[in-house]
């Protein structure tokens, strides 16, 4: 799939297979057209998740999923297992070093291939070529769309602008804890607006001849939420999964559910729904103070909010920056949406250490795993990361989808 | 309007005198917003797409702080300057997974956090805080 320069079209599924079958003809392979007009159907919505160590045996509340991938409208297809699911990012994104199958590059009118580099709030960082695939999970499909290849194999050097988040490179299992990552967060694309208007370092790039340069790409080509691709239950996720013990589990089995109010596993229910800023955000308060910039994210393996400070627990002695209080300890908080909604969450805090040392280190999923933030300079949010989803029904609702009532995305519910 | 925040040579940067935030603002096509507070002041650069960074600034023009907030991190290195080395040296907690980033030493504390098309923190030098100034001002 090739993006003009200065020419922008509307995103259309239509579209991109267009363009992709174009590009699979001129390089020998043969497609047959879908339907351009998907009539939705019933299909099954579950995608099966479970929480375990990881493929490097390291993540704590990592939650992983398999999706399976495509040549664009061909049955040449490669089940990828260990994909972190991420509610706070946005595409599909696999390490290059699992991926045996030959995918077409995203590339501009020159056929220089379309690279990105995502920065992460916590310094590490990802690097590779964008590439056009069909994505299947459950019995959804979303067409020809943009994911990133993180480079294994250093096919170009990371810009400097990439490294400037001062991390690690993620283009391993054993750094990124996980074969890639299912980004199903509150947006439609990773990046939006912004870099369709603007160059931006650290971002995307075009290689000519070996030489990269910031890029700005039309959000028709920047990686895609993959849900909302889908031709049906494409306006959310549900992530549904059970209780856990409060000295935590080796494993949890869940629920990655597509589509929201769109068949009768997915309502509502007693949910509500708590509307977000246009960046994604909704206010938390505790004790009187207002942090607006809260979210849930089941990438983030803790919850991670305030300091020991404010809080009167102490960090763990060899695991800085986690929570040791001397006995469970629990906290209760607001939650307000922009709609109005408010309610009031329990956050449990148990000593990290203790949880990380039991059953012979071999649990993974923490009910109760909390760290720090950092709030007591500057930070203004809580991250409702992995312990706040047992137990619970949380919903995603993406930007610009109508959900059940006819509220629009951006939205969380549980 | 290509060039952003963290492109632009010559940012005044973490421990740096501040001298060319006038440059960097013309460059960026950014608006500047110079706010004056008792014993420093606030210069807040602004660029299309609601990119943010704001520089605190002692009377005697020493970036002593620094914050940041837009839909894609910001380049850590141009923002911290000689500080950076610092912070990739300063050891990362084990085991945490995305989530935000605090590091704590005697010469540089920064906090990192959010999420994609979110991203926000600061980072200050408490060897470098004016007389009578809170660390809590830079936010």
């Amino acid at each position: 799939m090739r993006f003009p320069e200065g020419w922008y079209f509307r995103f259309t599924l239509i579209a991109l297979t267009a363009l992709a079958t174009l590009a699979l003809a001129g390089c020998g392979g043969s497609s047959s057209s879908p339907n351009p007009n998907p009539t939705p159907t019933k299909v099954d919505n579950t995608q099966p998740i479970q929480v375990n160590l990881g493929p490097a045996n390291d993540y704590p509340n990592g939650v992983f999923t398999t999706v399976t991938i495509c040549v664009p409208g061909t049955s040449t297809c490669q089940a990828i297992p260990d994909v972190l699911v991420d509610t706070g990012s946005e595409g599909l994104r696999l390490l290059s070093s699992q991926v045996t199958l030959n995918l077409p590059a995203v590339t501009d009118n020159s056929s220089n291939g379309l690279q990105e580099c995502v920065g992460f709030s916590d310094g590490s960082y990802v690097w590779g070529g964008v590439v056009s695939a069909d994505i299947k999970m459950a019995g959804e499909k979303g067409s020809s769309v943009p994911i990133q290849l993180i480079d294994s194999s250093n096919t170009y050097p990371v810009p400097n602008a990439c490294t400037s988040s001062g991390g690690t490179n993620e283009n391993t299992v054993a750094a990124l804890g996980a074969n890639g990552i299912l980004g199903i967060g509150v947006f439609q694309q990773d990046c939006g607006s912004y870099c369709a208007n603007n160059a931006a370092p650290g971002t995307y790039y075009l290689c000519p001849n070996g030489v990269c340069s910031a890029t700005a790409v039309p959000v028709n080509f920047q990686l895609q939420n993959p849900v909302w691709t889908f031709p049906q239950d494409n306006n959310g996720v549900l992530i549904s999964l059970p209780s856990v013990p409060d000295t935590g589990a080796p494993t949890v089995s869940g629920s990655l559910i597509f589509g929201i109010g769109t068949q009768s596993d997915n309502a509502l229910g007693s949910a509500q729904i708590y509307t977000t800023d246009a960046s994604g955000n909704f206010q938390t308060t505790y004790n009187n103070i207002a942090y607006n910039q809260s979210f849930i994210d089941s990438g983030s393996n803790a919850l991670y909010f305030l300091d020991s400070t404010t809080l009167g627990i102490p960090d763990c002695p060899n695991y800085p920056g986690w929570y040791c209080p001397a006995s469970p300890t629990s906290y209760t908080v607001t939650n307000s949406g922009l709609n109005g909604t408010s309610g009031s969450v329990t956050l449990n805090v148990a000593n990290a250490e203790a949880l990380f040392l039991a059953n012979g280190g071999q649990n993974a999923a923490f009910n109760n795993l909390a760290g720090d933030s950092g709030t007591d300079i500057s930070s203004d949010y809580f991250d409702f990361g992995m312990p706040f989803f047992y137990g619970r029904d949380v919903f995603v609702g993406i930007e610009n989808m109508t959900g059940p009532g006819n509220v629009v995305g951006p939205y969380y519910g549980y | 309007m290509f060039l952003l925040l963290g492109s632009v040579p010559g940012w005044a940067v973490l421990g740096e005198y501040e001298s060319s935030v006038a440059t960097d603002q013309q460059r960026m096509h950014a608006q500047l917003h110079q706010v004056a507070r008792q014993g420093y002041s606030i210069k807040q650069l602004s660029s299309p797409g609601g990119r943010t960074v704001r520089e605190y600034v002692s009377p005697k023009g020493m970036v002593f702080g620094v914050a940041w907030q837009g839909p894609t991190m910001p380049d850590l290195q141009q923002l911290l300057g000689s500080y950076f080395v610092q912070m990739k040296q300063a050891s990362r907690s084990r085991r945490q997974r995305g989530g935000p980033l605090v590091i704590r030493t005697k010469d540089l504390i920064l906090v990192s956090g959010g999420h994609m098309r979110s991203f926000h923190g600061t980072a200050y030098a408490p060897n470098l805080l004016p007389d009578g100034v809170s660390a809590e001002v830079v936010r």
